[in-house]
């Protein structure tokens, strides 16, 4: 019964979830739900995504030195989440992603949140922090030989990754409150969010800039003594 | 004595997911009013969090209630005017609700974190994808791991004298002395751990994937009457309505509905039924031998 | 039946100009128990590793190596994986995952088991090793020989044929080595699994080996049962060490006739010698020196919640004396350590250095010329990417080292091997000139060549008035450096005296040599002082 384990399942659901289980959501979050539709829609659509992504990773052969390191990158993340304000997790998944590949970056990102969240609360949150780390990390993965190549696109990464990540919360925090996506709400919401925002950004340029170097060394390092 | 939350994760989790679902989706008071009441027996009874979880829920509650009339003046019954805004009833009451629904959905979600420990939730991701449950598990060691290395190092530096914390910078540049060193050990050290994967037949072949959890009838029946009873709430809640500005209009007892808060009320106490039952059980198997 | 038939075989890692492996050729036949032997370099893991095809590294290949008369290599990956199993050195790095019974089903879920299968295996197999009472636990709150155990069962669920292990139990104290070296007797005697284990620890292993193979420089020297290779190895050959201490108290005393191996059998040959009077102890002073270290009725625990850890410790050490505390692991003696390095602060209990409070060291002058403490898990000194970067600051002392450190200079310290990372981590701890150096378990997973380095590097230092704690699980070690001993239990001392009487008053936690000697010649606990006790027969 292991659903993305079976092949078959596994196939069904690469056309099942985009065919016909996000517009099912969609008809039942009209009718049933009223106001709140929008609400059900994106959370329905992000636990999807992930359920999508995973799929793609559970086909793909990882091999066992390249699953600890991911591990490795991981459970740093997590650890990372619990330094008061300046968090390191998206500089860990960018650099996961640089030197491991895109996988390695989104499952970074998003395995590191759905453990901490073990401690810190999971919640209709969860899928969608999730999903925004994980992404940080699939497209650092996509744009590693520019971002390994050059700083200033990195710190730029960093700055992007961290008002698209607020963002993206934004977008979430809004429809809790209201149920749909009110511009003017949207806007209170994402300047009173500004301070975390600028935070965000600031850590993830302080911790890609301080790590860049060091860590990139020793991934570098044990990348080619063990032939990852 | 077999709590609700002991039986099999997909059972309880469905169980959390149509409660929490119904509570979060919907606005209309009479459910918002059974699930807070629920949730919040159901969390002081088993979830066993003490008394401060709820102080923060009642703090939350006023804080919730209080900001929606503050920001909102749209209604038209005025109660008072305040700095020359309109402070209005419909608004008050709108609060009102959206504060129980948010408390309640975080009292669903507090006994579901506190049900769903690092196993189960492995468990879960076992039945979906055996390699990222595989990551999961591996990374939760490291982390543990991490921690009583984290220690370590920061011995073994403060006894060499290089890990000083009297200041502020000292501390961080301790800090990421201990993160650097910590990172080195786990890595190069992560070798041993994939030629021990390897050494096992990891990437053999198609793995399985092991579970402690079994699927007893019990569990089947928790999702099957939950789905059930899920169904009869949203049915009977579609044909509920309420509008709450300018002035509220209600649309909230019709039969249907009627039945729908009937079966949304019995999914929000199954969990206690439950446990109460197994509590009888238990009392009355002590009181025979 | 031969299990494994290695031919002529030679094996060279790229870039590499001696060959690790020089045309060896053994059969190990199916159920015997082999134990290897030979110094760290010898090409012992090569030769393991090339028996496991999964762990075999890059390099060139001469020879073959059968397995059931078949080349090992064209095993079928999930065959192989089942049918030989391997255990490495460390019991932390080997477990994968975060509970104990979700890595004993791992190796079976690799291949693909049903569920139904797994849990019958996992059952039986946690049943007979005695893990059932910890089989929902988390992997991270075991002790260092419980892991170990825990690996050799997830190894054994898949019923292997043969078993390999590389010095398994090098990182454990002397009473879990044991257990774990019984458990692998009895799997051997009652299951019939072939055992091909590499190891330092000869006092358990040889007297229960069918065979016992030297290795070094990718050569084999000896090749026979135990005790054939014991009457093989003379006086002054460099393979005495990996004897056991029976053995090398009788060739060294020059006893004659078949030599003994366990420890019975040593009493047995001793019984009917005659022998001198035992050598005379110099009795170690200690209480005219001047105090170096005074720590009084000290209780600690981590955490308010917690246990105490510490529960009234009482140590005096004398200036430029080798002061050993053993103890088993998990005992909190690296808690001790960390107390009297001035790491964790007791909240009762008085602390001196040198006369005065640790208190009145401020600015971490405590930690200027005073005191250093090295802790027993070297990785957690190294923070640079070779060697060189390392030991920055430390030339001075590397050049008064009784031993050259140059030639690892410009290496990664992840690529060193173990003694040579003990060596480095020792260098570092010097740097600051310390009075006094605490040491924890310095001796864990050397060979006896590093072990008598580090021995010979401590008296040295103490020869140049540094005072030493060694905090140990190595009985044979501290008794072959340390002036007194104390033994750590419960949080506080149990015993302390000067180092012969420490071991002549122990029953268990003392030398095999005294153990030996006992009752026969009092005083000796060191294998040479008994070898020389022994030879005053010959004169």
């Amino acid at each position: 019964m292991t659903v993305i384990g079976n092949e078959k399942v596994r196939k069904a659901l690469r056309y099942a979830i985009p065919f016909g289980l996000i517009p099912a959501t969609v008809a039942l979050s009209a009718t049933a739900f009223g106001e709140k539709r929008y609400l059900i829609l994106s959370l329905g659509i992000a636990v999807m995504a992930i359920m999508l992504f995973m799929a793609g990773i559970e086909k793909k052969n990882i091999g066992s030195r390249r699953m600890v390191m991911v591990a490795v990158m991981t459970a740093l993340a997590v650890i990372g989440r619990f330094i008061p304000l300046f968090k390191p997790i998206t500089a860990l998944c960018v650099m996961a992603a640089m030197y491991l590949g895109a996988e390695a970056g989104f499952l970074c990102g998003a395995l590191s949140v759905l453990i901490s969240n073990i401690y810190f609360g999971q919640g209709p949150w969860t899928p969608f922090q999730m999903l925004g780390f994980g992404l940080i990390g699939l497209f650092a993965g996509y744009l590693s030989k520019p971002l390994l190549k050059s700083r200033v696109l990195l710190v730029g990464y960093g700055v992007i990754a961290g008002i698209a990540y607020s963002m993206m919360m934004d977008v979430w925090t809004v429809l809790w409150y209201n149920g749909s996506l009110d511009g003017s709400l949207y806007l209170t919401a994402i300047v009173s969010a500004l301070p975390y925002t600028v935070l965000y950004a600031v850590s993830n340029v302080g911790f890609l800039l301080l790590l860049r170097k060091p860590m990139g060394e020793k991934l570098g390092r044990i990348k080619l003594k063990y032939g990852v | 004595m077999r709590e609700f939350t002991d039986g099999n994760p997909i059972a309880v989790a469905v169980y959390y997911l149509c409660v929490t679902v119904i509570t979060m989706f919907t606005m209309n008071p009479i459910v918002i009013l059974i699930s807070l009441v629920a949730s919040a027996v159901n969390y002081a009874l088993y979830a066993k969090g003490g008394i401060r979880p709820h102080l923060f829920s009642i703090a939350l509650f006023l804080i919730l209630a209080v900001i929606n009339p503050l920001i909102n003046h749209n209604g038209m019954t005025v109660l008072f005017y305040l700095n020359e805004r309109p402070i209005t009833m419909e608004a008050a009451l709108y609060g009102i609700t959206a504060a129980g629904m948010t408390v309640a959905a975080l009292y669903w979600l507090r006994a579901f974190g506190k049900a769903m420990t690092a196993d189960k939730l492995l468990y879960l991701f076992g039945r979906l994808s055996p390699k990222i449950s595989l990551i999961l598990s591996m990374a939760i060691r490291y982390v543990e791991l991490m921690r009583n290395r984290w220690r370590k190092i920061q011995t073994a530096q403060k006894a060499l004298g290089l890990y000083d914390d009297g200041n502020l910078i000292d501390a961080m540049r301790g800090r990421a002395r201990v993160l650097s060193i910590l990172i080195s050990w786990v890595l190069e050290n992560g070798i041993i751990t994939a030629e021990s994967m390897e050494a096992r037949g990891y990437g053999s072949g198609r793995r399985s994937s092991f579970r402690l959890f079994r699927f007893r009838g019990r569990d089947l029946l928790i999702i099957a009457v939950s789905i059930a009873l899920a169904t009869v709430g949203i049915v009977g809640l579609s044909y509920a309505s309420i509008d709450w500005y300018p002035a509220i209009k209600t649309n909230l007892d019709a039969p249907i509905s009627i039945i729908g808060y009937i079966g949304f009320g019995i999914l929000a106490i199954l969990p206690t039924i439950i446990n109460t039952k197994e509590a009888i059980r238990w009392r009355y198997l002590i009181s025979e031998s | 039946m031969a299990i494994f038939d290695i031919r002529k075989l030679s094996f060279s890692y790229p870039n590499a100009e001696n060959k690790a492996i020089d045309n060896v050729s053994i059969a190990v036949e199916s159920g015997e128990f082999v134990t290897v032997v030979g110094p760290t370099g010898s090409g012992k893991s090569t030769l393991l590793r090339l028996m496991k095809p999964e762990l075999q590294q890059n390099g060139e290949i001469q020879g073959e190596i059968l397995f059931h008369d078949q080349p090992i290599t064209a095993l079928k990956a999930r065959e192989s994986a089942a049918r030989i199993g391997y255990v490495a050195q460390s019991p932390e790095e080997q477990i994968v995952t975060d509970k104990v019974w979700h890595e004993m089903a791992f190796t079976l879920e690799n291949l693909g088991k049903k569920q139904k299968e797994i849990a019958r295996r996992v059952a039986e197999t946690a049943a007979y090793f005695g893990i059932a009472p910890w089989y929902h636990d988390r992997t991270a709150t075991l002790s260092g020989g419980q892991k170990q155990l825990l690996n050799l069962a997830s190894v054994m669920v898949s019923e292997p044929e043969a078993l390999i292990l590389d010095e398994p139990t090098a990182q454990l104290d002397p009473i879990e080595a044991a257990k774990f070296v019984d458990t692998l007797r009895k799997l051997n005697r009652e299951t019939g699994v072939t055992v091909i284990i590499s190891e330092h620890r000869a006092e358990e292993l040889l007297p229960i080996s069918d065979r016992m193979i030297v290795l070094d420089r990718g050569q084999i020297v000896f090749d026979d049962t135990p005790r054939a290779v014991a009457g093989q190895i003379e006086k002054d050959s460099p393979y005495l060490p990996y004897l056991t201490a029976a053995a090398r108290i009788f060739i060294q005393g020059g006893g004659q006739g078949e030599r003994p191996l366990s420890v019975r059998e040593g009493m047995r040959a001793f019984r009917e010698l005659s022998y001198s009077s035992p050598p005379a102890f110099a009795e170690k002073k200690g209480s005219d020196h001047e105090v170096a270290l005074e720590i009084k009725d000290v209780f600690f625990r981590y955490e308010k919640s917690a246990q105490d850890i510490l529960r009234g410790l009482d140590l005096t050490v004398y200036s430029g004396e080798i002061f050993a505390v053993l103890g088993a692991n998990g005992c909190g003696k690296s808690t001790a350590a960390g107390v009297i390095a001035g790491v964790y602060k007791p909240y009762s209990g008085k602390r001196k250095l040198f006369s005065k409070a640790y208190k009145e060291y401020k600015n971490g002058s405590l930690y200027k010329e005073n005191l250093s403490l090295l802790v027993q898990d070297v990785e957690s000194v190294f923070l640079r990417a070779s060697v060189r970067e390392e030991l920055r600051g430390c030339e001075d002392i590397i050049r008064e080292l009784p031993f050259d450190l140059s030639p690892l200079l410009d290496r990664h310290p992840y690529d060193l091997s173990g003694g040579e990372r003990q060596m480095v981590a020792l260098c570092k701890a010097l740097k600051s000139r310390p009075r006094l150096l605490i040491l924890d378990e310095p001796s864990k997973g050397l060979d006896p060549r590093y072990k008598k380095q580090l021995g010979d590097l401590i008296m040295e230092l103490k020869g140049r008035g540094m005072t030493i704690i060694l905090i140990t699980h190595d009985v044979e070690f501290a008794a072959g450096c340390a002036d007194r001993c104390a033994l750590f239990f419960d949080g506080a001392i149990a015993a302390c005296e000067n180092t012969a009487d420490f071991m002549n008053g122990n029953r268990y936690y003392t030398t095999a040599a005294s153990r030996i000697t006992r009752g026969i010649i009092e005083g000796c606990y060191t294998v040479d002082s008994a070898a020389k006790a022994m030879g005053g027969e010959h004169g």
